[in-house]
């Protein structure tokens, strides 16, 4: 049993990686106040990115996930420019920057011949000594340098947005965009900065998907992640730790099902893939419930700002 | 009103530290714009849209001459019946999203909407429910209460737990369909088929096909436009939606009965989603199949946003994108390109009718200052 729990422990980090990054990303976004419901796409364009680096270089894992952070950026521009610049509707400019990105993904791969090529992924990074604490010593000390990567990304982003002159003029502008531009803020400045250092993060979480996690590219392969990485943002009310917990919370979930199989526990399998977003249902149900009343989404979520309307 | 606030707080501008040039753009809120302009703009960004489409496609290795005669090809003869077949489905889940987008209900569910249609449907085959005269008409009604019942767990999680719909429905999606393979790959798989798809439909189980070029399918989808007119410009909930969209807190105060209003939406636009996925596998399938409701969700909400929500316009919409989606076909066949591909037109359509409603909204004017 303590074998069990041990080895699906230790899946745990690699399936909490995506959900962690890209709802950290998220999270960025909606601070500054834009509604950000691209991850789902920016995960596939990072995925594709990401393994097309691999075949082409051969490896380099590390180069790859940096290239497929830059390359969701980059897409993110086209979503900088509808919501910041031409404030088109963030709901309607979110799901088709996701479908943009689903069909593009797929017809890049097809076209690139890196559909089914596998890539060598990355190295998992062992501290000898503390490997043979029972239970929990694979989980902390037998990961990938991007699970570690991933908890210094908390540190820095959660210090940028409490604790620096720019993370707390994010914050001001997704309040009250209007306070902020009387302040003296440039409410399209912020806005546009955390879209785009939201999109590395999503774009690594994609990348770290296809390229360290499954080494294949598979169009469509992020399977709603996307999603849940918005709904986990609700869950954890705008702060980067309780993000950082469900997304543990989300790992735990995806890293068993492969060993319920194993352990001869007789469960329907397509039932057993869809525990991940019935878990996401009753969550949100959860904080429906417990959260009645407290109300701590940024002020300006989802609102355009248009300095020429101000009143 | 605060105009001439000038656009040199984008982050690109300079012109803050240069005040001594003499030319400078400066941005208005419009008051109005004649109805000719408005199409203007319309117009023009469903053409940068399709010209952006060519070239991704012309870069995919189609060569946009032949590109059109696919087009000119698919409006003929028997083209042009596969283009009105296609349109029955489009039409229904154009109008389930159009109901739902009116009052603000992000409904992004239709594919899963279509699924539980389809399974609903489906189970009415399999059980024998009903005469063989009756079988399809209780499909039929079968497959709307599905999609009704999918959407409505929608509903009543937002009224009842506050989850956002944009989330749950996108959720339930994925819940429908991997119920879907668990039924398919399961208890309701053909056993003389090695593939996951049902048993056959009985011949008394599908929808029949006319002579003429319409099909009995888009009757279906006609009625459903109809009464979708009269739902939103003659009934008394039309009146309460038309509130709830303008002012949700206003009408909650006014003692409208917002609750029942979101209710009965969702159901009705759950109710058209499972009678498209009803459509799909009667009229085209056949039998219940893995990928019957596959890339619905952004055709709804490109035909919701491009309709403005009207029930009229649906339909024109809905040819429209018909006519797309067999030309999709062709273009997967003979070129190899992934049906994504029309996913992938319909938003950049989407994306430049929406940028242009910046200009709709905003003047651009060119300021001179003679120095």
């Amino acid at each position: 049993m303590s074998e069990f729990v041990a080895n699906w422990l230790a899946a745990v980090p690699a399936n909490a990686v995506p959900y962690a990054l890209a709802a950290l990303g998220l999270i960025i976004s909606e601070r500054s106040g834009v509604l950000n419901l691209t991850a789902e796409g920016l995960m596939l364009v990072g995925a594709l990115v990401g393994i097309g680096v691999s075949i082409t270089l051969g490896g380099f894992a590390g180069v790859a996930l940096g290239v497929a952070m830059a390359a969701a950026a980059a897409v993110s521009l086209l979503f900088v420019v509808m919501v910041v610049v031409l404030r088109v509707n963030q709901v309607i400019a979110g799901l088709s920057i996701v479908f943009f990105c689903q069909g593009l993904t797929g017809l890049l791969g097809i076209v690139a011949h890196w559909q089914n090529k596998q890539v060598p992924g990355l190295g998992i990074l062992t501290f000898r000594p503390f490997l043979e604490i029972p239970i929990i010593g694979r989980f902390l000390f037998a990961q990938d340098a991007v699970v570690y990567l991933t908890v210094a990304i908390f540190f820095l982003v959660n210090w940028w947005l409490s604790s620096t002159i720019t993370g707390l003029r994010t914050r001001a502008v997704g309040e009250s965009p209007s306070a902020a531009d009387a302040a003296g803020i440039s409410v399209p400045f912020y806005r546009a900065l955390a879209i785009v250092i939201g999109s590395l993060l999503i774009g690594l979480a994609g990348a770290y998907m296809s390229v360290v996690n499954v080494k294949l590219w598979v169009p469509g392969m992020t399977g709603g992640r996307g999603w849940i990485a918005v709904a986990l943002v609700v869950f954890a009310r705008w702060r980067p730790w309780s993000a950082f917990f469900g997304a543990i919370l989300f790992g735990c979930i995806e890293a068993i099902i492969p060993y319920v199989g194993a352990a001869g526990v007789r469960v329907p399998q397509y039932l057993m893939l869809m525990t991940p977003y019935a878990a996401t249902l009753a969550v949100m149900m959860w904080v429906g419930i417990t959260q009645r009343g407290i109300n701590n989404e940024p002020g300006a979520l989802g609102q355009p700002h248009v300095r020429e309307e101000r009143h | 009103m605060h105009n001439g606030a000038a656009l040199d707080s984008e982050p690109g501008a300079s012109s803050r530290g240069s005040r001594s040039t003499s030319v400078r753009l400066i941005l208005e809120v419009r008051q109005t714009l004649p109805f000719w302009k408005r199409g203007l703009f319309l117009f023009g960004a469903l053409g940068l849209g399709l010209t952006f489409s060519v070239g991704i496609l012309s870069l995919a290795g189609v060569p946009p001459q032949q590109l059109t005669l696919e087009f000119v090809e698919a409006l003929n003869g028997e083209s042009l019946r596969a283009v009105l077949v296609q349109m029955a489905p489009l039409v229904l889940v154009g109008l389930s999203a159009s109901l739902a987008f009116r009052i603000g209900f992000w409904n992004l569910g239709l594919e899963g909407q279509m699924v539980f249609g389809g399974i609903f449907a489906t189970a009415i085959s399999i059980y024998e429910i009903g005469p063989a005269p009756a079988r399809l008409i209780i499909m039929g009604a079968a497959a709307a209460l599905g999609g009704a019942v999918w959407c409505l767990i929608a509903g009543v999680l937002k009224i009842g737990f506050r989850v956002n719909e944009i989330i749950s429905t996108l959720l339930l999606n994925y819940i429908a369909g991997y119920f879907l393979l668990h039924l398919l790959y399961g208890s309701w798989q053909d056993a003389r088929s090695a593939f996951p798809q049902s048993t056959p439909f009985r011949q008394f189980e599908r929808i029949p096909h006319l002579q003429v070029e319409i099909s009995y399918g888009l009757i279906v989808a006609i009625a459903a436009v109809i009464v979708a007119i009269w739902i939103v410009h003659l009934s008394r909930i039309g009146f309460y939606m038309k509130y709830l969209s303008a002012n949700p807190i206003m009408a909650g105060v006014m003692g409208f009965p917002t609750r029942r209003v979101l209710l009965f939406t969702t159901a009705v636009s759950g109710a058209c989603s499972g009678l498209a996925g009803f459509i799909n596998i009667a009229g085209q399938e056949g039998r219940l199949t893995q990928s019957f409701a596959s890339g619905y969700v952004f055709s709804g909400v490109l035909i919701g946003f491009l309709s403005r929500n009207d029930p009229i316009v649906v339909l024109i919409i809905s040819f429209l994108l018909a006519t797309l989606y067999i030309v999709g076909q062709t273009l997967q066949v003979f070129y190899q390109i992934p049906f994504s591909m029309v996913q992938m037109i319909e938003a950049v359509i989407v994306m430049c009718v929406a940028c242009s409603e910046f200009l709709v909204r905003h003047r651009i004017r060119l300021i001179g200052r003679l120095h």
